[in-house]
């Protein structure tokens, strides 16, 4: 297949620029130094990588510019006019790609906390005997999962962002964060129910109340049950949060966009996409194997 | 010390009724040992359940203490950490070292100082022969050590009454004996005690009194020698006869 593949994209002619791909990750930027009035370079110091020009302007002022000895472009004793460039110096940037990649990283960080606390609390209404709270739980849960993510996302920012004035970055966690949070929930109350019904009557029967013993007791055992489909869930979380991208939100997805506008690199740019979301899942995953390790030692 | 009054545990499910404990008035004095037998599905279980709370009853009165359970305003809580209950399967929390195990509900309901409980959890691991698996988690632990490290946990709320639902049914045989030896050395210490259990050694040899229920009904009671040789009632002829 991947021969198939070769030789089909030598077919369609595509030249294929990986070479432009690194620029939008980090870049070096020049900020051109200019002189703000006519004068003469009265000395240069070079000092390795750095020079020091020195321009003396026609009343007598004297003024040192700081710039990278490779981007020098003046001599002593040149005329320079107000305007003129001596050199520039350079800095490294940070490329759209790195940027999105790092707005997608931290906005399903914060969407997962909160979508944990909402699952967390829906789950555990969902498992009380309080007939309101149940109810109202299951009804959160089913809506949720009832319609697509794309759509909750649009209500999200056109219908709730209108009428509560919220900015769309807002609006993109909260749809992200309240879907988690129903999937979320149901994994905490299969994991809640998963564990036997003798240990919340021992509990209880040590004189501990409903939340004492959930925290102490039920809670940590089910977490550790729920870890692998919780990272099944955050995982998802990421690569879903790639829909916020409709909203004018610049994650990964939309700066890859972007980056193809400007460059028309269109394979590459999605290749290399797919890729730095496959990093950011693998990643994770890594971590969560980490602490199921770490908590199997009561096995 | 307990008195119970009429005690009716009604389970409605699925279109059925169950009668699991029907009418039961019986009393534990302070310091007696009194152990519950009776065929399987009797209402031992339920019947003991009710004792601590961890089943709501359907009508009658429990007294604990001088506290009535049935009472609505009672704070369960306040009156479970009096009463020590060991299970059938242990209960253990899996996800704690023995020592833990112990020490949790110390702090959490007694709010007793760790090392304070920690003390007192090292205490009751000597008294029940487990001292040096303190660190150790229930997992890696046989059935009777489960069963001595669940007794020293609930010994460890100092309660008035302890509690047993046939602690030993779930046990080797070769076990049973270890689990037993703790408990007759509590008996002789003075604890309050209701034992459900089919160790008829046992009741005869440690119990003050013996219970015979059957199909909910405190059909018998009296002194193990009564009980053993000449009860009165034909079921509970029946039942000896079976287990005997
Ligand atoms: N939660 C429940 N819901 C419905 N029925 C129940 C429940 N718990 C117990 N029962 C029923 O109540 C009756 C008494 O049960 P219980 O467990 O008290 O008997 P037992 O004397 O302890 O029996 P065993 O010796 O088998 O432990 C049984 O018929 C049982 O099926
Ligand atoms: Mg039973």
């Amino acid at each position: 297949m991947a021969a198939g593949l070769w030789i089909a994209t030598k077919k369609i002619d595509y030249t294929w620029r990986w070479n432009r791909i690194p620029q939008y990750f980090l870049y070096h930027q020049e900020d051109l130094q200019t002189v703000p009035f006519d004068g003469r370079v009265s000395r240069i110091d070079k000092l390795g990588d750095k020079t020091i020009v020195s321009v003396i302007s026609e009343n007598g002022d004297e003024k040192n510019f700081e710039i990278d000895t490779a981007t020098l472009q003046v001599d002593v004793d040149d005329e320079l006019l107000v305007g003129d460039e001596v050199g520039a110096t350079l800095h490294w940037r940070a490329g759209p790609l790195t940027l999105g990649l790092w707005t997608t990283l931290w906005l399903s960080a914060v969407a997962s906390v909160f979508g944990m606390v909402i699952g967390l609390v829906t789950g555990l209404c969902r498992v009380s005997n309080n007939i309101t709270l149940k109810q109202l739980s299951i009804f959160y849960i089913e809506v949720i999962r009832g319609t697509p993510l794309l759509v909750q996302i649009f209500i999200f920012y056109f219908f709730l962002g209108t009428v509560f004035d919220i900015s769309r970055i807002v609006a993109g966690i909260s749809a992200l964060a309240i879907f988690a949070g129903a999937y979320v929930a149901e994994i905490i109350r299969a994991g809640i129910q998963s564990i036997p019904k003798g240990q919340m009557e021992a509990a209880r029967s040590l004189g501990l109340n409903v939340p004492q013993a959930m925290i102490h007791i039920i809670l940590p055992q089910a977490f550790k049950r729920t870890l692998p489909p919780l990272a099944g869930q955050f995982i998802s979380l990421i690569k879903d949060s790639s829909l916020v991208s409709v909203i004018a939100i610049t994650d990964l997805t939309k700066s890859g966009r972007e980056v193809i506008t400007s460059t028309f690199a269109t394979f590459e740019i999605w290749f290399t996409v797919a890729l730095l979301y496959l990093l950011l899942t693998s990643v994770l995953s890594q971590v969560i194997a980490w602490v199921e390790r770490r908590l199997a030692v009561s096995d | 010390m307990i008195k119970t009054i009429d005690l009716k545990k009604i389970f409605t499910g699925r279109g059925q009724t169950i009668r699991a404990v029907d009418g039961v008035s019986t009393h534990v004095e302070s310091g007696e040992v009194v152990v519950i037998i009776g065929p399987s599905g009797s209402g031992k279980s339920t019947y003991l359940r009710c004792l601590n709370g961890l089943e709501t009853l359907t009508s009658g009165h429990i007294i604990v203490d001088g506290i009535d359970l049935s009472d609505k305003k009672t704070n369960l809580n306040l009156v479970r950490r009096e009463v020590g209950m060991v299970f059938q399967q242990f209960n253990l929390f899996p996800h704690k070292t023995v020592l833990e195990n112990i020490i949790l509900a110390q702090q959490v309901v007694r709010k007793r100082k760790r090392d304070e409980a920690e003390k007192r959890a090292r205490q009751l691991l000597v008294k029940v022969g487990i001292a040096e698996k303190e660190n150790v988690y229930p997992g890696h632990l046989s059935g009777g050590q489960q069963q001595r490290v669940a007794i020293a946990r609930a010994l460890a709320m100092d309660p008035k009454v302890m509690l047993f639902d046939e602690p030993t049914s779930a046990l080797d045989p070769e076990m049973v004996g270890e689990v037993l030896e703790v408990m007759k050395q509590l008996a002789r210490e003075g604890m309050t005690m209701v034992v459900v259990t089919h160790e008829m050694g046992f009741a005869r040899e440690v119990a003050d009194r013996v219970l015979f229920m059957d199909h909910g009904k405190l059909v018998e009671e009296g002194t193990p020698e009564h009980f053993f040789t000449e009860p009165r009632e034909e079921r509970a002829k029946a039942f000896l006869k079976q287990v005997l």
